[in-house]
């Protein structure tokens, strides 16, 4: 760990008084929105020099950072932190940073997608490097010598020849009266001080003390507290509250019956119900337990999940929609030749993301002003503020949304829907609110991960090896959440693990069916590659089974020599396509970090995955056992290639914590679904990994040899699951297809 | 009602009704909000507290069996503890950090009673708290190492 003191985190102040200042365009590909023009009017003294929108330096030295990315665990606001740093080349003891409101001005804030990095990287770094530029000419300036003279270097600047120095904080009045420069010179990967270094997190050092500042921890004057008791089922409406409470019910401020969401293709809409509004939280919670709702019925209130588990399987039966792209020779004339064909059905229940702050917003609204503040742990701030805008009709510039520390996301708070029933709640008291969910909300009332199947049928060799290979998967889509006639399975969808594989096969035709579920559909980290890596890496070890193949000497055989493929991702960048060498790398390193040729004892058996998703590559061996009649896995072992990275720690961090999310789905994790509503309530029947649970866990990071810097939060956990089943087959001679394992 | 408290050291005094958790006693009425709410029933530990020095669920304890008791928090641990915090630090083992002021204390109890524990040891004082995040290697590890220093010894 490095030994550098730890920033700290300040809540969000409201950003520098940029009046002053006018608004340059975006020059080049460097974005620096709130520009300083040569100044026609004297500084005010002790103004900060704020060149671009992340980063003021201060003339007592201090470097504000605006992180302008949720953090959720990620490390996001570390990372983004050290790359403006080490480009400025800034004393990171001097480094505070703050979390930005949403607003278009950042450009893309959504945290999702494991792409932050990815797609802010040499943004980030242009920013920095502009600013360390513009304070070596204004050393240079200051000392009439030639810019190229003065170098800039941990905080400060210096005219090597006659050893003159100069402080950042010293300089940074001047420099905030240069033009930013079109370019500045980028450091070499070797002159790297934090980014590629293992750093602590910057806000490490609040949380430990209880500090933190999450969703819930806001707390404003005059506040109340509402608990929305919610219908079962998605589209139902209030009927009749059956009890309602006496109005000298202690605490009680209001009772506010909300609207129900559209019962298909809901959106970000609230679930709609009835707000108990309280003076304290347990006020809230206790009345709203008490109360006795009738819902109407809506066509979801008969939904279930075994109807839809059958729908699934009989889609698998018949043709899906075939993704032209993937088709390569004759699957069906290969399926009738006399070779051996081998055929399996997996399955995969719903999810909840339950991240261990349920859903929570404070918002506070003045209809007289037609203002409105919202904080809350939300992943999109700036879709959230449009949201918040356009349901109050205020202006949008009178809408401020900013995001507290989220305690755990993976994909839930992308919605903001828990952030606009504080809104309306608030607008209604005309004072400020807080929306809690219980955590029996937050399980029975989420954006649930999909449920699926998938038929896998291969014509195989006798080295196990597909001639022909036909895949289908089903699954209520994503998109069914965002329009009400949507079902099929949208290409990005695919491109998470289906129809993207890069194996070898003469013969192969990828089909996938939608349908409608009577649930929202959201996004759980990883999203559709959680069951596709499943399917596809547990298939690939029963074709290696089958074959009596050593599971990675045939995955190898499986793969290409070399090449790229095309991945066309969420919003990909340049130069991202699948490179078949890396995955061989990854399975060859974790080949060697798992000692996978080491014989274990009896009844402990070795499972291998690899996958690539959000444009990195992991692959995963993990050590399992049956014992008392429980899997129990004794060692993970992860190898991440994500090219670039910023922080190595968090890189390791994120396989370590993609370990357990992924043993958490595999072996505990399935949401029912019976007459419209949630069976499981609470971490009782929904249960997590604790920590007997957790297998010591090694990470390797393959060299970042100046690639392109790819995803972090999210790859680690597709392998997961499939290593565990592979590794379960290995110790007992057991294959299983179906999530979550039950031995 | 009135209800008498003491909570890290000071008497106080907190206008509730009698059955509220001592959860959100401390959350909403005496600014203490480094105990989280994460389950409201006893199932995943980030509730976590010291009751006369014992861990506890804050969300399970109705404030008006507390009378007489200290109550001590995560806002507390430092003086306390300050090697937890330190190695908690140190070793990064936070993701999120909404679980972490739970992991602490129970951390803080179990080194409490045990000045070495073991990693089975381990697995029986923080049974009770969940980290989605998954950090739980790293608690472990933090957990040997805060003990080490504590006990005056090398690692």
């Amino acid at each position: 760990m490095n030994n550098t003191p730890t920033p700290t985190h300040t809540p969000a102040p409201p950003l520098v008084n940029l009046s002053r200042r006018h608004f340059l365009g975006a020059s080049g590909a460097l974005v620096l929105g709130a520009c300083l023009p040569a100044a026609a009017n004297p500084r005010a003294a002790g103004a900060p020099f704020q060149p671009n929108l992340f980063l003021a330096l201060a003339p007592d030295g201090g470097v504000r950072i605006t992180a302008h990315r949720s953090e959720m665990g990620q490390g996001v606001r570390t990372a983004l932190a050290q790359i403006i740093a080490d480009e400025l080349d800034a004393d990171w003891a001097q480094v505070r940073v703050t979390q930005a409101p949403g607003d278009a001005k950042y450009g893309d804030q959504n945290t999702d997608g494991s792409r932050s990095i990815t797609v802010n990287y040499d943004r980030l770094r242009a920013a920095g490097a502009s600013a360390r530029l513009m304070l070596r000419q204004a050393a240079a300036a200051r000392w009439g010598v030639a810019v190229e003279e003065v170098r800039a270097a941990d905080h400060q600047v210096t005219h090597v020849a006659s050893g003159r120095t100069a402080g950042y904080g010293e300089l940074a009045a001047a420099a905030a009266e240069l033009p930013v420069p079109d370019e500045a010179p980028l450091k070499a990967v070797g002159e790297h001080r934090y980014i590629g270094k293992a750093m602590t997190h910057v806000d490490a050092a609040d949380i430990v003390r209880g500090k933190g500042e999450f969703g819930a921890d806001v707390s404003l004057p005059n506040m109340v507290t509402a608990v929305v008791v919610r219908c079962p089922w998605l589209g139902g409406g209030v009927k009749r509250i059956v009890n309602p409470p006496p109005e000298d019910t202690p605490g009680l401020v209001a009772i506010e019956t909300l609207d129900p969401a559209p019962s298909a293709g809901p959106q970000f809409a609230p679930l709609g119900g009835v707000a108990v509004v309280a003076e304290d939280t347990h006020q809230a919670l206790r009345t709203a337990r008490s109360l006795r709702v009738e819902w109407t019925e809506s066509p979801n209130s008969e939904f279930g999940s075994e109807a839809l588990r059958a729908a699934l399987r009989e889609r698998l039966n018949e043709p899906g929609n075939r993704v032209p792209g993937a088709e390569r020779g004759d699957v069906d004339a290969a399926f009738q030749g006399d070779g051996e064909v081998l055929s399996a059905i997996y399955e995969t229940p719903f999810l909840a993301h339950a991240p261990m702050e349920p859903p929570v917003a404070v918002a506070d609204v003045s209809v007289a002003e037609k203002r409105c503040a919202v904080r809350a742990p939300l992943q999109d701030p700036q879709a959230a503020r449009g949201l918040v805008a356009r349901h109050l009709g205020y202006p949008l510039a009178n809408v401020a949304v900013t995001p507290t520390l989220l305690g755990g996301a993976f994909g839930r708070k992308s919605k903001p829907d828990f952030a606009l029933e504080a809104v309306e709640l608030s607008r209604r008291l005309g004072r400020p609110v807080r929306v809690q969910w219980s955590r029996q909300d937050d399980i029975r009332h989420d954006y649930f991960h999909a449920a699926s199947a998938q038929l896998h049928r291969a014509v195989i060799d006798e080295g196990g090896l597909p001639q022909a290979w036909l895949q289908r998967t089903a699954f209520p889509s994503i998109t069914t959440v965002f329009a009400a006639a949507a079902a099929a399975p949208a290409p990005w969808e695919l491109e998470m693990g289906f129809s993207n594989l890069p194996y070898a096969v003469p013969n192969r035709r990828m089909e996938s069916s939608g349908l409608r579920a009577g649930v929202r559909i959201g996004w759980l980290r990883s999203v559709c590659n959680i069951f596709h890596a499943f399917s596809a890496n547990v298939f690939a070890d029963e074709m290696a089974a089958a074959a009596g193949r050593d599971p990675i000497e045939h995955r190898l055989a499986m793969l290409p020599k070399e090449g790229k493929l095309a991945v066309p991702g969420m919003q990909p960048p340049a130069g991202h396509e699948l490179d078949v060498g890396r995955m061989r790398a990854v399975i060859e390193r974790v080949r060697g970090l798992s000692e996978w040729q080491r014989p274990r004892p009896a009844g402990v058996g070795l499972g291998f995955a690899v996958h690539h998703s959000f444009r990195s590559y992991v692959a995963t061996v993990l050590e399992a056992t049956v014992a008392d009649g429980r899997p129990r896995v004794t060692n993970a072992y992860m190898v991440l290639d994500c090219g670039t990275y910023v922080n190595e720690d968090t890189c390791r961090a994120q396989m370590e914590g993609a370990v357990v999310f992924g043993l958490s789905l595999a072996l505990h994790g399935e949401i029912e679904m019976r007459d419209g509503g949630v069976a499981q309530s609470n971490f009782n029947d929904y249960p997590m990994l604790r920590m007997s649970e957790a297998p010591p866990t090694q990470v390797a990071l393959m060299p970042a040899q100046g690639r392109l810097p790819a995803g972090v939060g999210e790859p680690g956990v597709p392998p997961v699951a499939p290593a565990l089943v592979n590794a379960l087959f290995a110790a007992t001679g057991k294959r299983h297809r179906s999530l979550p394992v039950r031995v | 009602m009135s209800i008498e408290l003491n909570v890290n050291g000071e008497a106080v005094t907190a206008e509730v009704a009698p059955d509220t958790p001592l959860l959100w006693v401390l959350r909403d009425h005496l600014a203490l909000t480094g105990t989280k709410y994460g389950c409201g029933e006893g199932l995943c530990g980030a509730c976590t507290v010291h009751v006369d020095g014992s861990p506890a669920r804050a969300c399970q304890l109705p404030v008006s069996t507390l009378g007489g008791k200290r109550v001590s928090t995560i806002e507390a641990l430092e003086a306390r503890h300050p090697e937890l915090i330190e190695v908690w630090v140190e070793k990064n083992v936070a993701q999120c950090g909404y679980c972490q002021s739970g992991q602490l204390m129970s951390a803080a109890a179990l080194l409490d009673a045990k000045a070495r524990p073991t990693d089975a040891d381990i697995d029986a004082a923080l049974a009770g708290n969940i980290c989605r995040c998954g950090t739980y290697v790293r608690i472990r590890s933090a957990i040997h190492e805060a003990a080490a220093r504590r006990d005056g010894g090398a690692s």
